[in-house]
């Protein structure tokens, strides 16, 4: 499957875990299309599984019965950066890449290149069994229509979407070295990810630039993949700079520390007072997140103190 | 063919582990790195292999430092015995990884050291008994075939059987001055008769380089049986006291020359017999003053 060593070495370590994700999104997409398809026949309002009005546009379709790039493909991303990057981390498999003899340049872009290459693979198969299923599945007296427009479109902004969220889970998998915080970290970011859309989208059409909804969604996808790339490219810089004494700390870059907290304070005040008409809400937001940024980032010496403090107490 | 180490230096959460570490390792030879628990051998190692970034120095092979020609370190072997990727993994699948680094590993001969020493290749690495899965980590050391072979405490807590297997296969292994064998351990018991060389680590930095064949040349242990119990006075300049039951002295002299030989004979001992002289003894006598080595015995 791959020709270079470091390829097949990378493919002989993940394919186990890309193939329980491959597994899983498949699943995922035929309960999803095989529901779909029972419950469109409950619908008395509609005989068509797709608005072919939409589908023929050069715009992502997504319908309420059917959707041309499925969000199991989304998920599929955000996972595969998830556990690539981190379960070298918690296996200790980083001890062994690291003194494999392959640099550490190589190291990381053939990570990179083993599982964007099982994730097309992935997009290809599963979106062509999706495609199937509803071409073979779609009830009597109902249509399924598709066109090259909206798949096309559809296939194009759900990749790069895809790109963004595995860089997103990628990039937190190399700065973040314990499990259960990573995930909750990278959860949080990819939810409160849809209020900022939000306040891009404001910003885009009614604020300064006066879009429209496509224009906007256009630029919005451009600045997503630029911010991909940015994030693979920084996140190549810091793995050349990863040692591995800081395995198990929530941040594997003591360093990262102030200016991961400064960006957490300002990133959520923004995003809970955006809306808000008044200065209270954003003084609220700022105060909350800086103490909880605080709590969380410096919680060991935290957790320290509060272990001294009550063994005092109690001696 | 040389592996050089020069002034390498790490420091965790702002304290100094190692500093300033400078020494030579060729083919051939067994060194062994000794220093009381916390010192430092581990992070040693570590920081040579780059799962640690050092703060400065650089480990080169044959004059080209890992870090500029990192091909280099697929010369050198070390398996991590705290944090390994292995357990999760049964024994025949470890050669399809260790294949792909090591590009002569030998899988054939691995496979023939797991049936001779009855492990099961279908266990687990975790479900292995602490002295198996020493024994494997020293299989894979020798079928990876890399020149220079790290070996973390490999005798800890192992039964005198799987002891003795390890040492054998060192020794065997270094026979055709083909491979190096850097051993660490803070028994010193475990380093006689293995190691050519002993680096001592103190206080962060490698405090001593001894070659335990030139300090054997000048050192006798010496047992005397002498006719009061009054210890003359050569015996307490000259000598390092071992062990005294009344009578019987047991001594190391460190510089044992003629002059001495001479002296001593000259008390007209009841008994004056040469023991076998140990690592331990070596540095019970003549360094555990300058190493604060912690004896065990």
């Amino acid at each position: 499957m791959f020709r270079q060593k470091i390829d097949q070495l990378m493919w002989q370590r993940h394919r186990r875990i890309l193939f329980a994700i491959a597994l899983l999104t498949l699943l995922g997409m035929l309960i999803g299309s095989f529901v779909a398809l029972h419950t469109v026949v409950a619908d008395h309002g509609t005989h068509q599984m797709v608005n072919v009005g939409l589908i023929k546009q050069w715009r992502p379709y997504n319908g309420t019965y059917f959707s041309a790039y499925s969000m199991w493909l989304l998920l599929a991303a955000w996972l595969s950066g998830l556990v690539v990057m981190h379960l070298d981390l918690r296996d200790h498999f980083n001890q062994f890449l690291f003194s494999s003899g392959y640099s550490r340049k190589r190291i990381y872009w053939s990570k990179l290149k083993v599982t964007w290459s099982v994730l097309l693979l992935l997009n290809v198969v599963a979106t062509a069994v999706d495609y199937l299923i509803f071409w073979w599945g779609t009830p009597h007296g109902y249509t399924w229509t598709i066109a090259w427009p909206g798949v096309l479109t559809s296939w194009l902004v759900g990749a790069i979407m895809s790109l963004g969220l595995f860089a997103i889970t990628w990039f937190a998998s190399i700065i973040v070295g314990q499990s259960g915080p990573l995930v909750i970290t990278v959860a949080g970011f990819t939810i409160s990810l849809a209020g900022f859309s939000g306040i891009g989208d404001t910003i885009l059409t009614r604020g300064l630039f006066k879009l429209t909804g496509d224009q906007a969604m256009w630029v919005g996808l451009i600045v997503w993949l630029i911010a991909a790339l940015v994030l693979f490219v920084w996140g190549a810089a810091l793995y050349q700079h990863l040692s591995l004494e800081h395995n198990g700390e929530y941040l594997l870059f003591p360093r990262l520390r102030v200016p991961v907290y400064i960006v957490f304070v300002l990133y959520m005040t923004l995003i809970f007072s955006w809306s808000a008409v008044d200065g209270v809400s954003a003084i609220v937001a700022f105060v909350l997140s800086a103490l909880f940024g605080y709590a969380w980032l410096w919680r060991p010496r935290l957790g320290e103190q509060w272990h001294q403090w009550r063994e005092r107490k109690q001696g | 063919m040389t592996l050089q180490v020069t002034g390498l230096s790490k420091q965790i959460n702002d304290r100094q582990i190692i500093q300033d570490i400078n020494f030579e390792w060729a083919p051939g030879e067994i060194i062994g790195l000794v220093g009381r628990n916390g010192v430092g051998k581990t992070t040693l190692f570590r920081t040579m292999m780059n799962h640690y970034i050092a703060e400065a120095g650089q480990v080169s092979i044959d004059g080209e430092a890992i870090q500029q020609v990192p091909q280099r370190q697929q010369q050198l072997f070390f398996i991590d015995t705290q944090y390994n990727f292995l357990s999760t993994y049964r024994l025949w699948e470890l050669p399809r990884f260790f294949g792909a680094v090591y590009s002569r590993f030998d899988e054939q001969r691995y496979t023939a050291l797991l049936q001779q020493f009855k492990l099961d290749a279908n266990s687990q690495y975790r479900r292995l008994s602490k002295g198996m899965r020493a024994l494997v980590n020293l299989i894979l050391a020798l079928t990876s075939n890399a020149t220079y072979i790290i070996l973390d405490e490999p005798f800890d807590g192992l039964d005198v059987i799987v002891r003795e297997n390890i040492a054998t296969m060192v020794i065997d292994e270094v026979a055709d001055q083909q491979k190096g064998f850097l051993i660490s351990s803070h028994d010193l018991n475990e380093l006689d008769g293995l190691s050519d060389r002993v680096l001592l680590l103190k206080d962060s930095r490698l405090a001593h380089d001894y070659n335990l064949e030139d300090i054997r040349a000048r050192a006798k242990k010496i047992q005397l049986v002498l006719n009061d119990k009054v210890i003359p006075d050569v015996i307490k300049q000259q000598s390092q006291l071992i062990r005294v039951s009344g009578r019987v002295l047991v001594v190391v002299i460190s510089d044992y020359t003629p002059a001495v030989d001479q002296k001593l004979k000259a008390l007209h001992p009841v008994l004056f017999e040469e023991l076998p002289l140990t690592l331990e003894d070596l540095f019970r006598a003549n360094l555990a003053h300058d190493t604060g080595y912690q004896m065990i015995k």
